[in-house]
């Protein structure tokens, strides 16, 4: 006789992080990022930075979504629901900011300065901030999951996808681009901290939230997701990016390999931040037995 | 007037029919079940076994209706929770969001058919036929409900005339399964909830289910401990369905 697991037993979600899963996780990934890195770019004005932001949300960030459609024909069903959907409402996001994003950009680069255009970068840089924030709503209006229903995690995702895009930012810095380096280190170095206590508290708060995100919080940092969790997001995601935004902040000049090495940790850490999170996410059982099988 | 079950889980004898004639009836590919049957066994020394048998519990309140952002998982006006699979999109949110996890993504690897690697039966191809199953989308129970409407148009009642009552709920030899009108004080269901006290899984999640239990050692064991629940080691986590 066939037993099911997922009714006696706390089971994790496997449709959004395992085997095509695992699209849907860079999907959301490149969302934060390619928003973040948008409104980061807005701020240093840098066309290169709109222009890769633009890419990241147009290509991957899409791209990814649409492949991980079953049926992905018929992806432009996506929009009918927004009053209750936020899956309806972040494909409405990405949308939208393909065509403001596409518009602004033609317009930064041949006519610069113009009421068009700055009507254009706000227009897309709600959209960007949109479409960094939603995935979090889409993850915290699951009730069904309680390790995501965290008014936490939405915010927690914008700031990472902030953070990564001041990392980009130093990239483009380094290329030439038009950002200045030093407000982009110290916009790290700052978010870096500021995620770090926003994933404590997170954690904290799942933890406390009922049994299950206990649950959730267990396996994060000491079930099988926790190599991810301590190399992924705590050393290289924090400590690594923090130790070398400090020792650029005090030793004020730091070589470029550091610098790009940190980048790549926050990536690094941004991903495994949200595999995590995605992971960890677990059902109550079906039949709540208090002490199966001894009960 | 609202369509709702009730599985009485004294009567239930772990025999499997409920699955197959949803099987037979919905021509269900080999990877997918809408019913399932779960065996549980309570009582340490003195062991108790009781059974589940659980489907999508078709709620008021559906999770997965509100999260869709097709429009193809829709709730109709007697309460049946249907998914339109030619509006379906493959986005799974909805599979994410059923807190009973009773949806089911269909993808290739479920349906392989019956003999993989040697064609199709006859049975499977007229199934094909008469009920096609869209790899790429999400399915569900449906309660039966073209056996619903069917046996409506004819004027017979679900739940008392056969034809229009879900196959699962005909074939249930041991009559554990009963099916009618919930709006309906007077109907069966009614009077075994009212009764013997049938109970929803997990109520506290708000959705309102339209399948109640009633009589099983689980459910008391659920309303009295569920409260005292302990956290266990990170172990359990992990099935995959």
């Amino acid at each position: 006789m066939e037993t099911h697991e997922w009714m006696i037993q706390y089971t994790r979600q496997t449709e959004w992080i395992d085997r095509r899963g695992l699209i849907l996780w860079i999907a959301f990934y490149a969302g934060g990022l390619g928003g973040g890195l948008y409104l980061v770019s807005l701020y240093f004005n840098s066309l290169w930075g709109m222009f890769i932001s633009w890419l990241i949300i147009a290509v991957l960030k899409g791209g990814a979504h649409l492949l991980y459609l079953g049926k992905p024909q018929r992806f432009w069903r996506i929009v009918s629901r927004p009053q209750s959907s936020w899956l309806a409402r972040g494909f409405i996001f990405v949308t939208l900011f393909i065509v403001f994003g596409a518009i602004q950009l033609i317009l930064s680069f041949w006519l610069p300065g113009t009421a068009g255009e700055i009507a254009f970068k706000v227009l897309a840089g709600i959209t960007a901030l949109a479409i960094a924030i939603y995935t979090g709503f889409v993850l915290n209006t699951v009730k069904a999951v309680p390790f995501w229903n965290s008014s936490l995690l939405p915010l927690l995702f914008v700031l990472c996808g902030i953070l990564g895009g001041f990392g980009l930012s130093v990239i483009i810095a380094l290329n030439g681009g038009h950002v200045n380096i030093t407000v982009a280190e110290a916009g790290s170095r700052w978010l870096i901290i500021v995620n770090a206590f926003l994933i404590a508290i997170y954690l904290w708060g799942a933890a406390n939230r009922e049994t299950t995100g206990k649950q959730s919080v267990m396996e994060q940092i000491r079930g099988s997701g926790a190599p991810i969790f301590w190399i992924g997001i705590v050393i290289l995601g924090i400590i690594v990016p923090l130790a070398i935004a400090f020792s650029s902040y005090f030793i004020r000049e730091v070589s470029a390999v550091l610098l790009v090495t940190g980048v790549g940790c926050e990536v690094i850490g941004g991903l495994a931040l949200r595999y995590c999170v995605l992971k960890a996410g677990a059902y109550s059982p079906l039949v709540a037995v208090a002490s199966y099988p001894s009960a | 007037m609202r369509w709702g079950m009730v599985v009485d889980l004294t009567r239930c004898i772990r025999c499997y029919a409920c699955i197959a004639a949803c099987r037979i009836e919905h021509f269900l590919p080999m990877g997918m079940s809408w019913p399932r049957l779960m065996a549980l066994e309570t009582g340490g020394d003195n062991p108790t076994v009781s059974t589940y048998s659980v489907r999508c519990n078709q709620c008021r309140e559906a999770p997965c209706v509100e999260v869709c952002p097709t429009g193809a998982t829709q709730k109709r006006e007697d309460g049946i929770v249907w998914v339109d699979q030619d509006m379906c999109v493959g986005c799974r949110y909805c599979v994410i969001a059923c807190p009973y996890q009773n949806r089911t993504f269909l993808s290739k690897d479920k349906d392989k058919g019956f003999f993989p690697g040697n064609g199709l039966t006859d049975f499977e191809k007229a199934g094909k036929k008469l009920y096609a199953h869209q790899i790429g989308t999400t399915e569900k129970c449906n309660f039966c409900m073209e056996r619903i409407d069917a046996g409506l148009a004819k004027g017979l009642k679900p739940g008392i005339d056969r034809e229009a009552t879900p196959a699962c709920v005909n074939t249930c030899p041991a009559r554990a399964l009963t099916f009618g009108d919930l709006d309906d004080p007077d109907s069966e269901v009614s009077r075994l909830i009212r009764q013997r006290n049938g109970f929803q899984l997990h109520p506290e999640y708000g959705t309102d289910p339209s399948i109640y239990f009633i009589d099983g050692k689980i459910g008391a064991l659920y309303t009295q401990e569920t409260e005292q629940e302990s956290v266990r080691e990170p172990a359990p986590t992990g099935a995959v369905r």
